[in-house]
């Protein structure tokens, strides 16, 4: 080894605390951006295999019923590759040890041979075979998962009135249902809400279906234009009751996916980025004052005859030495926490594997980045250092002069202790160092901004949802439309105090060139159960005429209220009616459009007809309502709210958890690393003058109040700025997260500021003590030598 | 080296006769390090300082006088021996209370001047004025020292000389018992040092304060009321001047 070399590693040595205190924000910054992209690989990977291997189609459409004949007229559309036919009913199911009933989407399997599209991937068990046994169903994983069935289990469905009792011969997975909502749910509930599929013959019979279909999914044919496709299919299916093919961008499944992938995107450049230039700036303080410290050293050295190439790679190999530290922390950090939030997609996303894949050329990149960042921390200093002559450079620096701080020239002085003036000029003296440590502060209370404001605005959007909007028990809907005086069969129910009709219509909404697909809800005008609320919080009351919609979807199609929208209905007779927008509901998952019901049944030119109603059941009556609704054959879907909201409540809770710990960690190493090595080299540069006043008299607890008052100062300056920036990035990223499928209000909480300072503050205060440890460590008799 | 024994010395025939001495140093010995490495800087050192004199210590590097200063100064304890300020047992103290005692009894005065580059002169002194317990204004100890009409400066913006004269109105601005000088003008020219040396002898006569003095400068010995000269740790010759010369008629 190179002598220069050896003593570069001591020289390390020497600096090892504050070294790893870099490394360790470097680590910050790599891990997460390690992270982020890996997750992006590993969900994308997995999704193009899965989607290839399983065939996912490229274009879905439902209708009320069709015979199988007209899938020829589906297959010969230019352009259509491969069309497969099926039905999907919604059944209450009887799940033994659910008190509730659930619901199921029952799909059928083709009769002859496997499946040419949407392929299900069995975990366990197999296929239900059709011909030879009746009464299997295969379920899906995620809500076998939630109820703990196997194969060799059974449950009970209400198919078309008729109760059965089905074996389940297998656990399955499909493309379709990667993520397994419920119709219009922002998170999944596989607790109440199922897939399974059946042989065709035996659905298509208990529906009074066979020989006919009420589902489709094709594949384009190389080259074929989606959008020509769709107008085809619709128009093929129009008599059918067609209600509108869709692509995958608009499957709420593939949908889902790629929202958490977009996010996932948002996340892996600005942090890291943070990190990094927090980590490059810490890399420049550190490697100047080695630099100060070691200024008679590289005289020497220079004027030993080493050039100047040679002392400067000296000394970026010391800051690659941190670099690579960093990275080595980083990408262990990185694939840690990978893992872990992969086995948390697990909850979300349901795959036949989702591993974690390293993504090597982020690795890459990220060492690159790093590597670049530093040296660029380091190389003003280095440059300064090579310039010096050695002659001047063997002389001590010149003293430091000073001059009084802004403040006390602006008259404020007489209020100034020394300590504090001594902070003050401090920092005034080197303005752009102070400016940075202050910068880096603030952006650690910023980024725990972040995820408090996810768990409150996930909060807000819970209390909203359920005690503002919903204010029913639970919502039973009929199999079919019917006449609305069903109501009264609901109002008879046991424990029922109150109900209210709804009717749901499916269509297609057009303002200009842009077209959305959604279920048009018929309520009362100022229903007490579900409500429609306005931005300010206030319920708004449904009028005679035209169509109340949802912020974000007025958004969307760029309207407002007084525009007109085209509602194309999709369902019966198709039609087009202009309605007007009439007002803005607050709402945050998905998008809805509501109307007066009687309203929307007159612009059907329908008689008065429901689609089911919303309930306010009595909770001493509960289990006698519980077992009345699942005996009753018309109810087709059952949705309590508090199993909802439950389910709801505890999936984000364990993801913004995960996140919240992490998040904690990284600005607590931030916070902890920035005032460490500040704390370090202002004793180093200081250490004359701190052992002078100890000399003096004056006691370690007040020698070390000097040293860390102007870090208390930055401190205090970097709080509220950290919190501004914070509340910043919460908006931006909610912005950028702010989709159709599901958007998070601005929540900024007090609770939340509190435990931001008070983290940075705990982080900065422990460190800083922990540097002034280092004070006694200060020799008292060196300070009366003089200097040489 | 002078062909003197070492002597217990005592001045108490001569200054300070049925005085409490404000030093009592017996059989003082400080080791630094161990087995080969073992230095030996102090070996036995005997002493009496008594309040109001003015003490040169003379001796070439390494003859353990500032080694002995350190230990007068509550900086470090001895390795053997005692040495007692007014009857508190320095040798056994704490590291509070050596704190204490170096805050309410001792102005120290450091070759390089040692002053906070970010506080001015006045600011300087008032920093140790404000933790001690009866001190003098700012104001009029930079007065003392002569520097009344540069009060505002930073230490960047005054010469060595007016340094050092911030640093000895910094040290006897709290009143102390003891002013104890380290080479107070090792980096000063003559002229400089003279001015620097008539603000220590003046706050010596003025204020009643022992003053202790480390030089290699030989000449100073005259301004002193005792003189030791220290080699290879032990003191090997004593003098007590019958009449202090004054700074300025030193054989410069």
């Amino acid at each position: 080894m190179k002598l220069l070399d050896r003593k570069l590693l001591r020289d390390l040595n020497a600096l090892k605390s504050q070294a790893l205190a870099v490394a360790l924000v470097m680590a910050c910054g790599i891990a997460m951006m390690i992270m982020t992209r890996s997750l992006i690989l590993s969900l994308e990977t997995t999704r193009d295999a899965y989607y290839g291997q399983n065939r996912f189609a490229h274009v879905f459409v439902r209708l009320k019923r069709a015979p199988n004949a007209v899938r020829d007229q589906l297959a010969a559309i230019p352009g259509v590759a491969v069309v497969q036919t099926s039905i999907a009913m919604q059944v209450t199911l009887d799940v033994p040890g659910l008190v509730e009933p659930a619901v199921g989407l029952i799909n059928s399997l083709p009769e002859r041979g496997e499946a040419v599209l949407n392929r299900l991937y069995f975990r366990a068990g197999r296929l239900p075979l059709g011909r030879t046994t009746t009464g299997e169903l295969a379920v899906s994983e995620a809500f076998a998962d939630a109820h703990g069935l196997k194969p060799g289990n059974t449950l009970s469905a209400i198919l078309n009135g008729t109760k059965q009792t089905f074996q389940l011969s297998g656990i399955a997975l499909s493309p379709e249902f990667v993520f397994e909502a419920p119709p219009g749910a922002a998170l999944p509930d596989n607790k109440t809400y199922g897939v399974f599929w059946m042989p065709y013959r035996e659905l298509a019979t208990a529906f009074q279906l066979y020989g006919a279909f009420n589902a489709v999914a094709l594949t384009l044919a190389p080259g074929a234009s989606e959008g020509a496709v769709i107008a085809a299919v619709d128009r093929v299916l129009a008599p059918y009751g067609g209600r509108g093919a869709y692509g995958r961008a608009n499957h709420p499944s593939h949908r889902r996916v790629d929202d958490e992938i977009r996010v996932l995107q948002g996340l892996s450049i600005a942090f890291p980025l943070v990190f990094l230039s927090v980590a490059a700036f810490m890399t420049n303080s550190v490697m100047s004052r080695q630099i100060a410290l070691q200024r008679e050293q590289i005289a020497m050295l220079k004027a030993c005859g080493f050039s100047n190439a040679q002392v400067g790679a000296h000394y970026f190999k010391f800051s690659l030495a941190i670099v690579v530290v960093g990275v080595a922390l980083g990408v262990l950090a990185g694939v840690a926490l990978g893992q872990r939030l992969v086995e948390m997609y697990h909850l979300f996303f349901r795959f036949p594997r989702l591993d974690f894949l390293l993504d090597t050329r982020v690795l890459i990149a990220a060492a690159l980045v790093s590597a670049l960042a530093a040296f660029a921390g380091v190389a003003g200093a280095v440059r300064r250092a090579v310039r010096l002559p050695p002659a001047e450079a063997m002389r001590p620096e010149a003293p430091a002069s000073f001059r009084p701080a802004l403040a006390e020239r602006l008259g404020a002085a007489r209020w100034f202790t020394p300590s504090l003036r001594m902070a003050l000029r401090n920092i005034e003296r080197r303005p752009v160092r102070s400016a940075l440590t202050c910068l880096a502060l603030a952006l650690a209370t910023a980024i725990l901004i972040v995820p408090s404001s996810f768990r409150d605005g996930i909060n807000y959007v819970i209390d909203f949802q359920w005690d503002i909007v919903q204010r029913q028990t639970v919502t039973l809907s009929l199999v079919e439309p019917g006449p609305a005086r069903a109501i009264a069969d609901f109002r008879q129910l046991p424990g029922v105090v109150l109900a209210e009709p709804f009717r749901f219509v499916p269509v297609e909404l057009r303002a200009g060139p842009i077209t959305r697909r959604l279920l048009l809800q018929g309520l009362p005008e100022r229903g007490s159960l579900n409500r429609v609320i306005d931005a300010h919080s206030q319920q708004l009351a449904l009028p005679a005429r035209g169509i109340v919609i949802s912020a974000k979807l007025a958004d969307v199609l760029h309207v407002r209220p007084g525009d007109e929208v085209i509602a194309k209905v999709l369902e019966g007779e198709e039609r087009e009616l202009a309605v007007p927008v009439a007002g803005l509901a607050e709402d945050f998952a998905g998008t809805a459009a509501y109307m007066e019901m009687h309203a929307l049944n007159r612009l059907l030119l329908e008689g008065d007809r429901i689609n089911g109603a919303h309930l306010a059941v009595d909770s001493s009556r509960w289990d006698e309502f519980l077992r009345a609704v699942k005996a009753t054959p018309r109810a087709g879907g059952v949705v309590i709210k508090n199993l909802i909201r439950e389910g709801f409540r505890k999936t984000t809770a364990e993801s913004i958890g995960l996140l919240q710990k992490m998040y904690m960690l990284f600005a607590t190493i931030v916070a902890f690393g920035i005032i460490y090595n500040s704390a370090r080299i202002s004793l180093s540069e200081r250490a004359r003058e701190l052992a002078t006043l100890r000399v003096l008299g004056f006691t370690r607890g007040e020698v070390g109040a000097v040293l860390v008052g102007e870090l208390v100062l930055l401190t205090l300056v970097a709080l509220p700025l950290g919190l501004v920036i914070g509340s910043g990035f919460a908006r931006a990223i909610l912005t950028s997260v702010n989709t159709e499928t599901v958007r998070l209000p601005l929540v900024l909480t007090a609770a939340n500021y509190a435990l931001a300072v008070l983290v940075v503050a705990l982080a900065s205060a422990l460190s800083a003590l922990l540097a002034a440890r280092k004070l006694s460590e200060i020799d008292l008799v060196s300070a009366l030598k003089a200097l040489d | 080296m002078p062909a003197v024994p070492p002597s217990p010395v005592s001045a108490q025939g001569d200054t300070g006769v049925g005085r409490e001495p404000v030093f009592r140093v017996r059989d003082l010995a400080r080791i630094y390090g161990d087995g080969l490495a073992t230095v030996t800087a102090l070996r036995g050192v005997d002493l009496d300082l008594f309040p109001g004199e003015l003490i040169v210590l003379l001796g070439a590097s390494g003859s353990g006088k500032s080694t002995l200063l350190n230990q007068l100064g509550g900086l470090d304890s001895p390795t053997r021996g005692t040495l007692f300020y007014r009857g508190q047992d320095l040798g056994s103290a704490d590291e509070a209370a050596l704190t204490q005692f170096r805050r309410d009894a001792v102005g120290f005065v450091f070759q390089a001047y040692n002053l906070i580059p970010s506080l001015t002169a006045r600011e300087n002194v008032a920093l140790i004025t404000e933790i001690c317990r009866d001190p003098m204004p700012p104001e009029e100890a930079l007065e003392l020292v002569g520097l009344g009409s540069r009060l505002d400066h930073f230490p960047a913006q005054l010469s060595g000389g007016e340094q050092q004269r911030v640093a000895i109105a910094r040290a006897i601005a709290k009143r102390p018992a003891v002013l104890l000088c380290d080479e107070p003008t090792g980096a000063l020219d003559v002229q400089t040092g003279i001015t620097v040396l008539e603000a220590i002898e003046r706050s010596n006569r003025e204020l009643g304060t022992l003053a202790v003095i480390i030089t290699h400068n030989a000449i100073l010995a005259d301004m002193a009321d005792r003189v030791f000269t220290l080699s290879d740790g032990r003191i090997v010759n004593e003098r007590t001047n019958a009449h202090r010369g004054s700074v300025r008629d030193l054989a410069w």
